[in-house]
């Protein structure tokens, strides 16, 4: 495995508020190098080291290293257009310039460059065949960009990106915002990339990260937690942590086989209703109780493991409300 | 209970009594110079008003082309001192500006906008004209076209007229575009800048093209604002009833000749007639460019709830 961007001892703070802590780590040269990781836990600041786009952010201030083919991206005094070109962005809400979709994917080369006419017309259709958006618009390349729909415009992003030739492709939850159908479009475009491109992808999506990660970068509280080759980490994570956050997210997949609702019942009734209802069921089924007895959050869990019973999830799902999933 | 819902309609109907009764102050001033100004439109053709150049009341001689003239121009002068400043100065305050210089800058050009127009002419009295008086006969020499000086200039001039007229319209313009700038999605500037545009390529290309109907729309403000302004113009701008060639020249804008001679030298006839039309051609100027300017806000507005 070739490294190809190397973050060293990186820091990062919103003025007093510190994102990022020491943060050391190798991202593989053409790999897909996935970011994983709980809600505000420093994916995208981490993101935005990388191509210094954190520098836009009053207050912002970041020390380390990030050593990208032999310069130190942080360093002051490096010209930083010449560090984002080299790295795409692939937004997680798509934002196309507002200007016709040929003029996005110009935008870039002209730039850095005068390309004639001819030429700029073979870049826009080589990288919009790239991403695959070419057959859908190339009749109206002189359209609005912010007509398409969603997902295209994500493309069209891709192909925005792409043509400023960078090597680097970032992703900050890149299929966020777009319907299954999109999402799956941009997930095969890069996995198509990744043999000439590194990238590095933000993401909250665990299945996600495990189609496309070669690698897994996992972040908590701004901590570096754990990476390694992908299929290591998911399989057979080093750190609690880290299995915790895999089966947190995978929650959304069980299989509940009953539910209650224990909301305004208080410590030990809302135990007591609890094991009632697990009563009912047979050995491992599956069920889930909401509770917003602030006691209940960590005495029912206790209680029931105390009782043989497998708890898997403990969330928070709004302001008052917790969600514990128990297997009998 | 009741009382409560009362209050409700009373409060209602007191509203709407208010916002009525502004805009029939509108209407009815209108029709007061319309009506009053009948005189002069019935013995004279509008082409011989607004066109003719020769201003002797007491021959009965009533041409607005000069006051029309001087009005347009030391407008237009003030918005070509104006605009490129103020605009690359709310460019500044809100693209390169810290935090704290602009949470500082701000008030500040918003008092601005607080000074009494008076103060602006005496200001404008004491240091632009005889600043203007002394560089005329420099500059006037030159033979540059509109910067020339026929024999001597007092310093009370277009240009002073100008100058002043363009510092009280700064603090509209860069307010406005500075919000403006300040609305432009960060997406847009993040997806330029993530392209290796540098800051000014990326307010160039893209940043701009979003707020140009935003900036459009506080020149205009700006625009009528200078148009109407008549104490510290008339201060400053000589008062002649000529036609300026140059911008050492004197010019004499509507709002001036209003000001000056309203409630003198009534007795001439058709006078005070022409005084009002006077008032009218200026009216019907500004509610042009007010409307245009709401016209260019809800475009704006509807361009942005439908993207
Ligand atoms: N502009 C900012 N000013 C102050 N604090 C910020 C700023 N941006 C982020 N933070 C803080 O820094 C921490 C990391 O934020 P970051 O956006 O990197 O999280 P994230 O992992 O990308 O979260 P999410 O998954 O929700 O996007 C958070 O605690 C956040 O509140
Ligand atoms: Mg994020």
């Amino acid at each position: 495995m070739k490294s190809h961007i190397s973050i060293q001892d990186v820091n990062a703070f919103y003025g007093d508020h510190q994102a990022l802590r020491n943060i050391t780590v190798e991202i593989p040269q053409k790999q897909v190098t996935a970011i994983i990781g709980p809600s505000g836990c420093g994916k995208s600041t981490l993101l935005k080291c990388l191509n210094r786009l954190i520098d836009l952010t009053d207050g912002a201030s970041v020390s380390g290293k990030i050593i990208v083919d032999g310069i130190n991206v942080l360093n002051g005094s490096i010209d930083v257009t010449d560090v984002r070109r080299k790295m795409g962005l692939l937004p997680q809400k798509p934002n196309p310039l507002p200007m016709s979709i040929y003029d996005n994917i110009a935008y870039g080369p002209k730039l850095h460059g005068k390309p004639g006419k001819k030429e700029m017309d073979e870049i826009v259709e080589k990288y919009l065949k790239i991403s695959g958006l070419w057959e859908e618009v190339k009749d109206r390349l002189k359209s609005p960009a912010n007509k398409l729909s969603i997902g295209q415009q994500q493309r069209l992003c891709l192909a925005r990106g792409l043509a400023v030739e960078p090597d680097i492709i970032l992703c900050d939850e890149p299929t966020s915002a777009l319907d299954p159908v999109s999402s799956q479009h941009i997930e095969q475009q890069l996995l198509k990339l990744k043999t000439n491109y590194t990238i590095v992808i933000v993401t909250h999506n665990i299945h996600q990260a495990m189609r496309l990660a070669d690698y897994v970068i996992h972040l908590y509280l701004g901590e570096l937690v754990e990476h390694g080759h992908a299929n290591e980490v998911f399989e057979n994570p080093k750190e609690e942590r880290t299995r915790a956050y895999i089966n947190g997210t995978f929650s959304i997949d069980l299989k509940i086989d009953s539910e209650a609702n224990l909301k305004g019942k208080m410590c030990p009734f809302n135990f007591v209703y609890a094991k009632q209802a697990l009563h009912n069921l047979e050995d491992g089924k599956i069920l889930k109780i909401i509770v917003d007895d602030p006691t209940a959050v960590t005495e029912v869990p206790r209680g029931m493991e105390a009782d043989g019973h497998k708890v898997l999830i403990v969330k928070e799902i709004n302001k008052t409300d917790w969600e514990i999933v128990i297997q009998k | 209970m009741n009382i409560r819902k009362l209050k409700d309609a009373f409060a209602g109907r007191l509203m709407l009594a208010a916002a009525l009764f502004s805009s029939l102050i509108v209407l009815l001033m209108a029709i007061i110079l319309y009506l009053r100004s009948r005189p002069i439109l019935e013995v004279k053709t509008l082409n011989d008003l607004l066109l003719g150049s020769i201003w002797m009341p007491f021959q009965g001689k009533f041409g607005f082309y000069p006051f029309i003239m001087g009005t347009l121009y030391v407008t237009l002068l003030a918005m070509v001192i104006a605009v490129p400043l103020s605009i690359l100065s709310s460019i500044y305050l809100a693209e390169y500006a810290h935090e704290n210089v602009r949470t500082k800058v701000l008030p500040v050009i918003d008092l601005l906008a607080g000074i009494p127009p008076v103060v602006y002419g005496v200001w404008g009295v004491l240091a632009v004209v005889p600043a203007i008086s002394y560089i005329a006969p420099v500059i006037g020499n030159l033979g540059i076209p509109f910067l020339t000086v026929k024999g001597y200039s007092t310093g009370y001039s277009l240009l002073a007229g100008g100058i002043v007229l363009a510092i009280m319209v700064f603090p509209i313009i860069i307010s406005i575009s500075e919000q403006v700038l300040r609305a432009v999605p960060f997406d847009i500037k993040e997806a330029s800048l993530s392209l290796g545009a540098t800051r000014w390529q990326t307010i160039k290309h893209a940043v701009i093209r979003i707020a140009y109907p935003g900036i459009a729309a506080a020149i205009i403000l700006g625009f009528s604002r200078a148009i109407g302004e008549t104490m510290a113009v008339l201060m400053v701008v000589g008062n002649v009833p000529n036609i300026p060639s140059s911008v050492f020249d004197s010019a004499y804008p509507l709002t001036a000749l209003i000001a000056n001679n309203y409630g003198e030298m009534m007795s001439i006839p058709l006078y005070d007639s022409a005084l009002l039309l006077a008032a009218l051609i200026l009216m019907l100027v500004i509610l042009f460019f007010t409307v245009a300017a709401r016209l260019i806000l809800i475009r704006i507005e509807r361009s942005m709830a439908y993207g």
